[in-house]
């Protein structure tokens, strides 16, 4: 408390101008890079198509009885499904339920993680190997195979159920890093110094250890994201879970299993919009990580 | 000279029993998940499968024990009395019998899938290791120009983009709208199983799309791994000092490339245990008959002593990849060898 009211109305000023200064930095490196900026756009894009989707369609999907599998046109972009339906309207009110589950997962995957990783590594003695056995064996056990066999007893309806479990599969590889990454920090000059003036482990910790590994921690996130996407997508590929909502997973099982887009072309736009929806979310995220890569890092910088 | 050996292979042989103990307990938490999951299966099948064997006229001593070969526990009896026998069965390795395929042993059913699954994975390795290296040492060294941007981009993108929708899009162009290689199954039924250069033909025409595909997906993963670390390397003063002292290019590339490629053999057992999972995507998408196509038949067909067993080999067979990958990265590097504190 006293730490954060000392430096008072000058200190104040000095930060705006620190975060002045950390936004015009964002904007150098995603201005010398055009594709980082597509990245930005792209995980926008998808972000609004979660949210304002299910919205855009709010009686019913646009569907024409007449047209199965209907090549794309103008008023279909990607053809038409089995029964008609616009298949760009089913990728747009199928991306919340995907989106939800990756979200909910990496807000799990990074607590535990985190929590873990900062634990093993700040405590060390026992603890620490008792947690980093866990994390072993989080790690080795696979995962898919696990997820596919837990189907028979559990279905997952719901994006958060689904959220829980994927985040419980998956935490393993970020407490690992967040470990090392504490075990590297905490020798380091200013948390010895902050050890001296005997301020509490908990402000060690939250304002001095955390603060740095945060955006280290904000790339694995949106790291998990795209892997909860896969998992679940994955899942409803296969068949295993019952189908409910439209879902990019099931848009694919039934492209393949029962449209036969693998042998005749003509269900091929309807396999192709949720493979290309994928990607592009792939492609989004990806930039997105390098571009923060650099933000953060700046050793990575080539100026 | 002699007692440092001794040490060594001390120290060696206390690495291999931390890794089978490891993968003992394992091995031990797969099949009691596997147990807890058949017995809360909704339905209870396994009683459900004594019940109707009791409606076939059995006497309840004869289906009780019908039931044990085919789950390897009896139907009824306390959980412990069940679990013990479940565990029992596995140490015979007897995994019960399959309902799908009635009266084989799922060990055999497993037994013939394992190569299907083994040989691609371990050929998609190899290849993606070979391509990932050679590709990371130039993106490294031409980091700042635009091929470089590229290679390491394309590693991004393959190391994010899930296996599945590079299988299906390795279908959709090479099967479906230029058909070239055929869209799945592991050979064509006209030829006779043998040494014939017809069946090998088909055999290996049939291999091509998921050997590429398990290549593509952990392609991406070496790349970047061999980028950073050479970039790493690169930065050290014995290379510096190499460059300096006027070595040919090779000689500092071989100083090099040895360095860089050390720590690769880390990945090369999370690579293997990944494509071990993938091999349920890739084995259903081109109706490849592996151990992921056995798991995902078993579960459609409620066949759920399959299911189990096919689970526990799976985690049999990433276990015994880190056992190789760990043994193989402490017989070539000297250092992990040597000090039991690294």
């Amino acid at each position: 408390m006293t730490v954060t009211a000392l430096p008072g109305a000058a200190g104040r000023s000095r930060r705006a101008t620190l975060r002045r200064n950390f936004w015009r930095g964002v904007w150098r490196v995603l201005r010398r890079k055009p594709s980082r900026m597509a990245g930005v756009a792209i995980c926008a894009l998808f972000a609004v198509m979660g949210v304002a989707g299910p919205l855009l369609y709010p009686a019913h999907l646009p569907r024409d009885d007449d047209a199965l599998y209907a090549p794309p046109s103008l008023s279909h972009p990607f053809g038409t499904d089995f029964e008609g339906t616009d298949v760009l309207a089913l990728v747009v009110t199928g991306s919340r339920y995907v989106l939800l589950t990756g979200l909910a997962t990496a807000v799990i995957t990074v607590a535990l993680g985190t929590a873990v990783g900062l634990f093993a590594g700040f405590r060390r003695g026992w603890q620490d190997t008792l947690l980093m056995r866990l994390t072993d064996l989080n790690l080795a056990i696979p995962g898919l195979p696990l997820l596919l066999v837990l189907s028979t007893v559990w279905k997952f309806e719901s994006p958060l159920e689904m959220g829980l479990v994927l985040g419980l599969l998956g935490w393993g590889g970020i407490a690992r890093a967040v470990r090392s990454q504490t075990l590297s920090l905490r020798e380091r000059g200013f948390i010895e110094a902050a050890r001296g003036l005997g301020l509490p482990t908990t402000h060690i910790i939250g304002r001095e250890l955390l603060p740095s590994m945060a955006p280290y921690i904000a790339m694995n996130m949106l790291i998990a994201v795209t892997g909860a996407v896969y998992a679940q997508v994955g899942l409803f590929f296969l068949g295993v879970l019952p189908f409910e909502a439209n879902n990019w997973g099931v848009m694919l099982n039934l492209a393949v299993f029962s449209g036969g887009a693998l042998t005749t072309p003509a269900a091929l736009p309807y396999l192709l919009a949720p493979l290309l929806a994928i990607l592009l979310l792939t492609l989004g995220i990806v930039l997105v990580v390098d571009a923060m890569d650099e933000i953060f890092n700046p050793r990575l910088r080539e100026e | 000279m002699t007692r440092a050996t001794a040490n060594r292979a001390g120290a060696l042989a206390r690495r291999v029993a931390g890794h089978v103990a490891r993968g003992l307990v394992m091995i031990w938490l797969v099949a009691t998940i596997s147990f807890v999951i058949i017995r809360e299966i909704p339905g209870d099948p396994v009683l459900a499968m004594y019940e109707s064997m009791l409606q076939k006229g059995m006497s309840p001593d004869q289906a009780e024990r019908a039931t044990a070969v085919l789950y390897g526990f009896l139907p009824k009896g306390s959980l412990w009395e069940q679990y013990t026998g479940y565990m029992g069965s596995l140490l015979h390795f007897d995994l019960g019998r399959s309902l799908s395929t009635p009266g084989v042993e799922v060990t055999s059913l497993i037994g013939s899938a394992a190569s299907w699954t083994v040989l691609p994975v371990l050929a998609g390795t190899l290849l993606s290791f070979l391509l990932g290296v050679t590709m990371g040492v130039y993106a490294a060294v031409r980091r700042s120009g635009r091929l470089g941007d590229l290679l390491a981009l394309s590693g991004s993108l393959l190391h994010g983009v899930p296996v599945y929708v590079i299988g299906l899009l390795l279908t959709a162009i090479f099967a479906t709208l230029w058909p070239i290689l055929p869209s799945g199954g592991p050979v064509d039924v006209e030829f006779t199983p043998g040494l014939n250069a017809g069946y090998l033909g088909s055999l290996v025409r049939h291999a091509v799309l998921p050997v590429v595909t398990y290549t593509l997906a952990s392609y991406g993963g070496w790349i970047l791994a061999m980028k950073s670390n050479v970039v790493t390397v690169l930065g050290d003063d014995f290379i510096l000092a190499a460059e300096l002292r006027g070595l040919r290019r090779g000689i500092v590339f071989r100083y090099l490339a040895r360095n860089a490629i050390l720590p690769l053999f880390t990945i090369l057992a999370l690579s293997i245990g990944m494509l071990f999972g993938g091999s349920i995507f890739i084995e259903e998408i081109f109706n490849y008959p592996g151990l992921g196509l056995l798991l995902v038949n078993s579960i459609s067909s409620r066949d759920y002593a399959l299911m189990g067993g096919t689970f526990l080999v799976i985690t049999i067979g990433i276990v015994v990849a880190n056992i190789v990958a760990d043994l193989l990265y402490s017989v070539i590097d000297p250092r992990v060898r040597s000090g039991g504190t690294a």
